[in-house]
């Protein structure tokens, strides 16, 4: 025992060491969880922007839409709404004209007093630089999406630009949803490199970038001068934190490290419900969750009857009941009833396993002694990926493969990443996909469905060739009457929904965990993003 | 420290025995849903509770349990056979074959293993025969180093030199003389890698690059479970509760082999 | 002594170009590449995509892509990060400081725990017991598990601690600090701390053995004489060889723990260009990680030759 005394000093230095932890627990503890308030609401945000120009980056726009305004933005019931724009331009008030050439001339007048956060003003020259810099083609923006479409533009005066179409481009109200690139700061420079831009860009919204840690977070401060107002925005300073891992975001949620999370996960809405003075904001998502039936790599599924069987062996009040806990809905087409195009009576698939075997039986598939179907040799056994790190879906498709058992048909579940996936469908390489389209504000079904828009020239990956409903999208597309336009595209979704091309499940939801004290918080529907409306928000009290 | 490895051993045997008979006893079948009885409780049914999809988490713990202990076991095995055929070769031949095998093994050993294995995991997407393969392959290095320098300490030996001098073959000495002189901190080496086998699986699993569901295995029911960790804790403490006594087991016992008197200034 | 190490510095350059060639070679075989992301954006059509592939050199012979890299590697200029258009250099040195406070926090609790627990370990047989259990339970850890069960039980229950993170924010205190690092070191030490103690007590074991110790105990020195003044000094040697040498499986485990506590060094650089596929980041990783470890494994040799007179005549 003798040996043991030199050690005993150790014990009361352990001791001391040990009361020095519970000090700065309690510190830390005080200081890392005190509520929103008016001075600061901190959001916990799942991912690193990868740049802050709207243009360039490959992410939603949150964070950015706080700093650089659009012309116009879609609200909260995903109308498209004036923004920077004084109005929308349309057939009916002369700002858009169709040319005798068959191109179109979209007449924008902007909303007079706007200034750049430098007090510059904003004017008609930074939609034509915005164009021009866009059209360039030396810069790498995400998208150059209908400006390529775009011949000049004209500035009669500092607050009007006309936008000449060299042919009739539907979607030309959201042009310009991301906003405009400031002239006086970008011209003659590279984009690529303008990192003082691209990390903290001027824009014209209720805040500015006022530092970005990297890895960490990015802080926007108030903008002084907004032009709605000096009492907007009310939230003096807004914190995105950077939380890639779920569990990690909820649990800050639940130790009040951070006041809101954008985007939860259906299942996770459960556990987040529990925690008090938070409110779980909804609002049904413009996009809708199916199985893509790949046609051409699997060929059965080029029997209209195999892909109805395959949709009525799916219980889907039955999925959304209880893997989804309820937070979406069943749905039947890809356009969702929030938009003027939606369609509501269009043929249905019930849960009916008998009606499935029966079809199935018609085509010719008979069961064979495993129970799995099989016509001339091919049993119908088949792969379906999805994106793994998703738990809803690795749930979901493990659902459908007994669901699909249950009427003679072997389903294979293979679990790819993110990346992987996207590269995988792209070359149509797979039998079946399990994954949602979130659409854009304006109801395109072309890209999706129309017989020559297979990858790489569209996202036709059901590989569905159907002439009546090819001519009717490109018919939709050349319209620029929205009421007529609408009128195909509802003829057009009746006609998917006979056709099935695939297995249509649910709708999306758009849920944020937000304080029950916070006013003035909508949601969108869209893109547009929760922060749409950020310069209303307000702390007040529950 | 004798009950120690006795316990572990047995905890191991009866592990495989219960995952290898799992079909026959378990109430459940292991993929069977049951979305009327989801998230359950640990009750006398639902001994370790029900998981999202009303799978019964006992039955899923010892059917994963093949999948991780496949992956250690065959891995470890894997990673023993090239680290001793590298180390052998190393240590027997001479100086120039030996300096490139040592340098291939420095260079592994320079790369931080995890990363790398995740890296190559996210690459290649690997079903479980393939995850053997990249978990062993990032894992002989130790084994070739500890092996190299029996044979070389072995091969100074008289007779092995004397061997050697009559002009013996290299493979019939290697597997006569030095084999069963190294087989000792092999057997120490494999042991103890079995455990980083099913450490290594688990990790790459919760990061979402290892073994993908619907395939069972612990580490990927960790991952499912971790964001319920408030919720439904059980979810993930049986899982984790098992890695943790599977690894202590292979740790305790290859630790006891290790320590052993004859053993103690191999490695 | 200098010899040693411009040898060393000259047999690390081929080891680095194998390396460097494996490290390429396995980015390359990446499904999907990094412009996969693109992918999802329905907007985003198919000429856009060749546009950014030939932006960003992807469409040239894999040699060249190779040589171009490696060649500017050397000279310090490690490109740009796909995610964010940045210099890598840059991202990867904005994270140093967070890892390093990380691991060095971690490393000092981890010795101040080995090695009191080894040295005691190698004379007292309870306490030996006691701790080789403690030990082998250390190391046979799920890291990430335990840093969840830590995570749920002292910040979400009891809500002593911060959960994740670095810092509070607009809280620049030393104890908010340390507040937030408390539960990633205890992961990283617990496992680092376990490995070393099981190191030194046999260390100090086979140097109590050795003819000169029981020469010290005839000379009359005390029994904590013996073990401080001679076996310990002995026994560091080696040990600090292992711990120096240890710093690449801390760099895996803080890979783990960085991202379990959302901690901002260089790890969580790596899970986050992983899921990008942020291949120059990837591979400045893994390099820079490789020639750590290799100037650390340098590091140990100068210092067991300093310490341990004995080794100065061996290479």
């Amino acid at each position: 025992m003798t040996r043991l005394s030199f050690l005993l000093s150790r014990r009361s230095t352990l001791g001391l060491a040990a009361s020095f932890c519970c000090t700065f627990a309690a510190c830390g503890g005080d200081t890392a969880r005190s509520g929103p308030s008016n001075e600061l609401l901190i959001v916990g945000y799942d991912r690193e922007p990868d740049t802050m120009n709207r243009y360039a980056t490959h992410i939603l726009e949150d964070i950015e839409s706080c700093v650089v305004e659009g012309l116009v933005t879609n609200d909260e019931n995903m109308q498209i709404i004036p923004v920077l724009a004084a109005e929308i331009p349309t057939t009916e008030n002369g700002g858009v004209v169709v040319r005798a050439d068959g191109g179109m001339d979209v007449t924008w007048k902007l909303r007079p007093g706007v200034k750049w956060h430098d007090g510059v003003s904003h004017t008609s020259a930074d939609v034509k630089f915005t164009v021009d810099a866009i059209n360039k083609g030396d810069w790498k923006p995400e998208s150059v999406d209908g400006f390529d479409r775009i011949s000049s533009v004209d500035n009669p005066d500092s607050l009007t630009a006309i936008v000449h179409y060299k042919e009739v481009y539907a979607p030309y109200q959201l042009q310009f949803v991301r906003g405009t690139l400031p002239r006086h700061v970008l011209e003659g420079r590279d984009l690529n490199t303008a990192n003082d831009y691209n990390r903290a860009p001027l824009g014209t919204g209720p805040y500015k970038v006022k530092e970005w840690k990297t890895g960490e977070y990015i802080l926007l401060e108030r903008a002084e001068g907004y032009w709605r107002g000096a009492e907007y925005p009310k939230i003096k300073q807004l914190l995105f934190r950077f939380l890639t891992n779920t569990t990690t975001r909820i649990n800050l949620l639940k130790s009040g490290e951070v006041h809101m999370v954008a985007l939860v996960a259906w299942d996770k809405v459960r556990e987040l419900t529990a925690i008090s003075g938070l409110r779980m904001n909804r609002v049904v998502g413009n996009g809708y969750e199916h199985v893509t039936l790949n046609q051409r790599h699997f060929t059965p599924f080029a029997e209209v009857k195999v892909r109805q069987a395959l949709a009525h062996a799916v219980d889907r009040d039955l999925l959304v009941r209880t893997i989804l806990d309820g937070q979406v809905a069943v749905v039947n087409g890809p356009i969702q009833p929030l938009s003027p195009a939606y369609e509501p009576k269009v043929p249905t698939y019930g849960f009916d396993p008998a009606r499935a075997r029966t079809l199935l039986a018609e085509a010719g598939w008979v069961p064979g002694a495993d129970g799995i179907r099989a016509k001339n040799g091919q049993r119908l056994a088949f792969t379906l990926i999805t994106q793994s790190g998703f738990a809803i879906r690795e749930n979901v498709s493990q659902a459908l493969q007994e669901a699909f058992r249950d009427v003679g048909a072997e389903m294979t579940v293979k679990l790819l990443d993110g990346t992987s996936i996207s590269s995988v469908w792209f070359k149509g390489d797979f039998d079946a996909m399990l994954h949602w389209w979130q659409m854009g504000a304006d109801p395109e079904l072309t890209l999706f469905f129309a017989g020559d828009r297979m990858p790489p020239a569209g996202r036709n990956i059901n590989y569905i060739n159907d002439a009546e409903l090819t001519s009717l999208l490109y018919r939709s597309d050349r319209t620029a009457d929205v009421a007529q336009r609408n009128e195909l595209l509802r003829e057009a979704q009746r006609r998917i929904a006979a056709l099935a091309p695939e297995i249509v499940l649910y709708n999306t939801a758009k849920i944020d965990a937000v304080p029950k004290a916070l006013k003035g918080f909508t949601g969108n529907p869209t893109n547009a993003g929760p922060f749409w409306n950020v310069h209303l928000w307000e702390i007040g009290t529950p | 420290m004798k009950s120690g490895p006795r316990g572990g051993l047995l905890f191991l045997a009866a592990l495989v025995v219960a995952s290898l008979l799992a079909p026959y006893f378990a109430p459940f079948a292991a993929d069977a849903l049951d979305l009327a009885d989801r998230r359950a409780a640990p009750s006398l049914v639902h001994w370790f509770g029900t998981d999202e999809l009303g799978r019964d988490v006992l039955t899923r713990v010892l059917v994963g349990a093949r999948v991780s202990l496949a992956i250690g076991v065959l891995s470890a095995l894997m990673s023993a056979a090239i680290g001793v055929a590298v180390g052998a070769v190393a240590g027997y031949a001479g100086r120039r074959t030996d300096d490139a095998l040592m340098r291939a093994t420095d260079a592994m050993l320079a790369i931080p293993r995890l990363p790398l294995l995740m890296l190559g995991a996210a690459v290649l997407q690997p079903g479980v025969p393939m995850l053997i393969l990249l978990v062993a392959a990032a894992g002989w290095m130790e084994t070739a180093r500890v092996v190299r320098a029996e044979v070389q300490s072995l091969s100074s030996l008289d007779f092995v030199q004397a061997a050697r001098a009559i002009g013996a073959n290299p493979v019939r000495v290697i597997a006569r003389h030095i084999v069963p002189g190294i087989i000792p901190a092999a057997t120490v080496a494999t042991t103890l890698a079995i455990g980083r086998g099913i450490l290594l699986e688990s990790t790459m699993s919760f990061f979402g690059v290892g073994v993908q569901p619907p395939t069972a295995s612990w580490g990927n029911m960790l991952y499912q479970a971790q964001t319920a960790m408030t919720s439904e804790p059980w979810l993930a403490i049986f899982p984790g509760l098992f890695i943790f006594a599977t690894v202590l087991a292979c740790n305790t016992v290859g630790d006891a082999i290790g320590s052993s008197p004859t053993q103690h200034q191999s490695v | 002594m200098r010899g040693l190490i411009v040898r060393r510095l000259l047999q690390s350059i081929p080891l680095l170009v194998l390396i460097s060639v494996l490290v390429f070679a396995l980015l390359q075989a990446v499904p999907g590449g990094p412009l996969s992301a693109y992918l999802e954006n329905p907007n985003v059509r198919p000429q856009d995509i060749e546009r950014l592939r030939a932006a960003m050199g992807l469409d040239r012979p894999l040699a060249e892509q190779y040589l171009s890299w490696l060649s500017a590697f050397v000279r310090g200029d490690w490109g740009y990060s796909f995610a964010d258009g940045r210099p890598v250099f840059d991202r990867v040195l904005e994270r140093v400081p967070a890892t390093l406070e990380l691991v060095g926090a971690s490393t000092l609790l981890a010795l101040c725990i080995a090695l009191p627990v080894g040295v005691l370990a190698s004379v007292h047989r309870l306490f030996d017991r006691i701790s080789s259990f403690g030990a082998v339970a250390g190391i046979s850890l799920p890291v990430f598990w335990f840093g969840l069960l830590l995570q749920l039980v002292f910040a979400i229950t009891l809500g002593w601690l911060p959960s994740s993170g670095r810092t509070s924010f607009g809280v620049s205190s030393f104890a908010d600090r340390v507040a937030h690092l408390i539960l990633p070191v205890m992961v990283l030490a617990a496992v680092q701390a376990a490995a070393w103690s099981r190191y030194l007590r046999r260390a100090m074991r086979e140097t109590v053995g050795r003819p000169f110790m029981n020469a010290a105990r005839v000379r009359g020195v005390s029994e904590r004489g013996v073990l401080l003044r001679h076996a310990l000094p002995n026994a560091l040697g080696p040990f600090i060889t292992v711990v120096l040498l240890d710093a690449a499986m801390m760099a895996s485990g803080a890979v783990v723990t960085e991202s379990v506590f959302a901690w901002p060094g260089v790890g969580s650089l790596f899970t986050e260009s992983l899921v990008k596929r942020d291949y120059p980041v990837l591979m400045a990783f893994l390099m820079f990680g490789a020639v750590a470890v290799m100037v650390l494994n340098l590091i140990a040799d100068i210092a067991v030759r300093t310490i341990d007179p004995r080794a100065r005549g061996a290479t």
